[in-house]
């Protein structure tokens, strides 16, 4: 979860200089992807939206081509042709992150009917999709096909009770759960700032997916303290983005483990040795050539 | 099998490039188990359309629900793991409803995989036949300006089993129409028996050689086209090409044949408004090793809808007396 955090952190100061395109963070949400990647098998699938920084690193993508890849050079692991919102890595079975809202639904379902019933392996696909996400048809067709076709599917929502900077009360009329009840998927809830409660909540959902091979769901309570991209504004005033960072998930955890400031600063020096590494690896990267397009 | 006189061309059975089309699938599924059927009614379809793959596999037959962007999005994550799908939209107008799934997650997911590994093969098909506001637009030029797509559109059964057979051999996102008004009568016997052989995209055919005009078609007009010309005098020595893809095209057989005649008819079944025509005549402009000795000119489908009553619908698409008007306007 520090990592994640400091590479946002380092990426925002390059979004600032220019560096880097204006991005998506996680900022508050961490606790998510670390707590249900932890829970996952190597042999498992991933398909996400467009905060992937968090999702990739909690999946264990290896710093240099993924630093390479945001700042858009032809040493990342695309090439620097997806960037940060279409990431690909089969080797880590990080099968695709999808900008348009929604469209990670129905095809994280396409992909876990291939896994069950194509390649019929014993593996199960994690979708990480937002609160927001659940408005979409893309989400409503998702489910649909992937409880009339009885797919072995985790879908995590992460619910930070915002569509960008839009509040529920324009996007969300019932409780978020209702929407699985209509399609017959059971959803737990759970408190997504607390990784040990998350990591839990998870295991118990992915047992459940493995035992039925048909899809769960976990909503997760959570709180975004970024913007919703770098360079917009935010809706929320700073009283409010103050009270939400009481809960932010790093602090939790240090209580929680009893961590130590001498222990935070020796940890935090030593990741941002490997993330100023990944930054000048990426910087002395070439730039990619444009790809040779045909249909 | 009768031809069609009646005004709907389906109360016929008009199969033979629907059947050809299935066999194509069929050819290529018996020798590759990961191509797999997605659709709405697919089972249902399969029953009618293709016996032997419901025979043979119907387990590679999935049946699924009235949800068009559901779907392509679904086929797109099965083939994220190997899976080789055939989406059926069925009528045409239904890929407004999953444009999304064809425009921005099929080619996209495909850019970014050819960084990592080979594309995956992911075919759509679909369906025209003029019968109202919604159902029969033809949308083939529309998504030729989609970078990522193969736009294929067979004038008969030969054609479309050869070019279905490349669309699921090679890796690519394909989307392959099917035009249902073409009657299996008006289709030639030497267009029905298959060649065996799989026709490239991007190749167009010289349907008739000729020197005095260049007609350029597909679909249907191609058919309307062809019987214009073969009935003779005064259209004799006009040459024919049958573009069969639309993206990628065959500007090199246009360019060949409009050095040798100096004038070309680009006729259309879509609407001509921003349509392949205006492409053609474009590029043709732009070419500098081209002499034209008569303004070259498109003829297609007026910007309108397609009204409900079937007494209208005669006018939409140029017919063979339109044809036979405007190719004499080019010859004078």
């Amino acid at each position: 979860m520090l990592t994640i955090r400091l590479v946002e952190d380092e990426l925002q100061r390059l979004c600032l200089t220019g560096e880097a395109s204006d991005l998506h963070f996680s900022k508050g949400q961490e606790a998510i992807s670390v707590g249900v990647c932890s829970e996952l098998r190597p042999t498992d699938y991933i398909v996400t939206h467009h905060r992937t920084i968090s999702p990739a690193i909690a999946r264990g993508f290896p710093m240099n081509p993924f630093m390479a890849e945001i700042l858009g050079k032809a040493t990342g692991l695309n090439k620097g042709l997806a960037g940060e919102m279409h990431i690909r890595n089969p080797d880590l079975r990080f099968m695709f992150s999808f900008q348009l809202v929604g469209t990670c639904a129905s095809v994280a379902a396409g992909l876990a009917w291939a896994v069950k019933y194509y390649k019929k392996e014993d593996a199960i696909v994690a979708v990480f999709l937002g609160d927001a996400a659940t408005s979409n048809a893309q989400f409503h067709e998702g489910m649909n096909l992937a409880a009339v076709r009885k797919v072995p599917l985790l879908v995590v929502v992460e619910d930070n009770h915002l569509a960008g900077n839009i509040r529920p009360e324009f996007y969300l009329p019932a409780p978020i759960e209702k929407r699985f009840e209509s399609f017959g998927i059971h959803a737990s809830k759970a408190d997504g700032n607390k990784v040990d409660e998350v990591r839990e909540a998870a295991r118990t959902c992915i047992r459940e997916v493995r035992a039925g091979g048909s899809p769960v769901a976990l909503i997760l309570d959570t709180t975004r303290l970024s913007w919703h991209k770098q360079g917009q504004r935010d809706i929320r005033s700073q009283a409010e983005l103050d009270l939400l960072a009481k809960r932010d998930p790093l602090l939790y955890e240090e209580k929680r483990l009893g961590i130590d400031e001498v222990t935070k600063t020796k940890l935090t020096k030593s990741i941002e040795k490997e993330i100023a590494e990944a930054v000048a690896y990426a910087r002395a990267s070439p730039i990619p050539k444009m790809p040779r397009m045909e249909a | 099998m009768t031809a069609s006189k009646s005004w709907n061309p389906t109360i016929n059975r008009n199969h033979l490039i629907r059947d050809a089309i299935g066999l194509g699938i069929y050819d290529c599924m018996k020798a590759d188990p990961s191509i797999y059927l997605f659709g709405e009614g697919a089972s249902m379809k399969m029953h009618f359309d293709c016996p032997a793959i419901e025979k043979e596999f119907p387990e590679r037959i999935i049946t699924l629900p009235i949800s068009e962007d559901g779907n392509t999005d679904f086929a797109v994550g099965a083939s994220l793991v190997g899976v080789k799908p055939v989406v059926d939209v069925i009528t045409s107008d239904f890929l407004f409803r999953t444009m999304d799934g064809i425009c921005n997650t099929a080619p996209k997911v495909n850019f970014v995989t050819e960084t990592v590994e080979e594309k995956k093969t992911i075919v759509i098909r679909s369906e025209n036949i003029t019968f109202g506001l919604t159902t029969g637009q033809r949308l083939e030029s529309l998504f030729t300006h989609i970078p990522g797509l193969n736009v294929i559109y067979p004038s008969n059964p030969k054609d479309a089993r050869g070019l279905m057979r490349t669309a699921l051999r090679h890796p690519g996102v394909t989307l392959f129409f099917e035009d249902r008004m073409i009657a299996d009568a008006d289709t030639r016997p030497d267009d029905i028996e298959d060649s065996g052989k799989d026709i490239p995209f991007g190749k167009a055919s010289i349907v008739h050689k000729g020197d005095r005009l260049t007609v350029v078609s597909y679909a249907l007009t191609l058919q309307r086209a062809r019987k214009v010309i073969e009935a003779g005098v005064p259209f004799d020595g006009c040459e024919l090409i049958d573009l069969r893809s639309l993206y990628p095209l065959d500007m090199g057989a246009i360019r060949r044949s409009v050095r040798k005649t100096g004038r070309l008819l680009v006729i259309e079944p879509d609407i001509k408004h921003s349509g392949i025509g205006a492409e053609i005549l474009a590029e043709i402009s732009e070419s500098s090793d081209v002499k034209m000795s008569a303004k070259p000119h498109r003829s297609g489908a007026p910007m309108t809808m397609i009204p409900a009553s079937h007494f209208l619908h005669k006018d939409l698409i140029p017919t063979e007396d339109k044809i036979k008007k405007v190719m004499q306007e080019r010859l004078n």
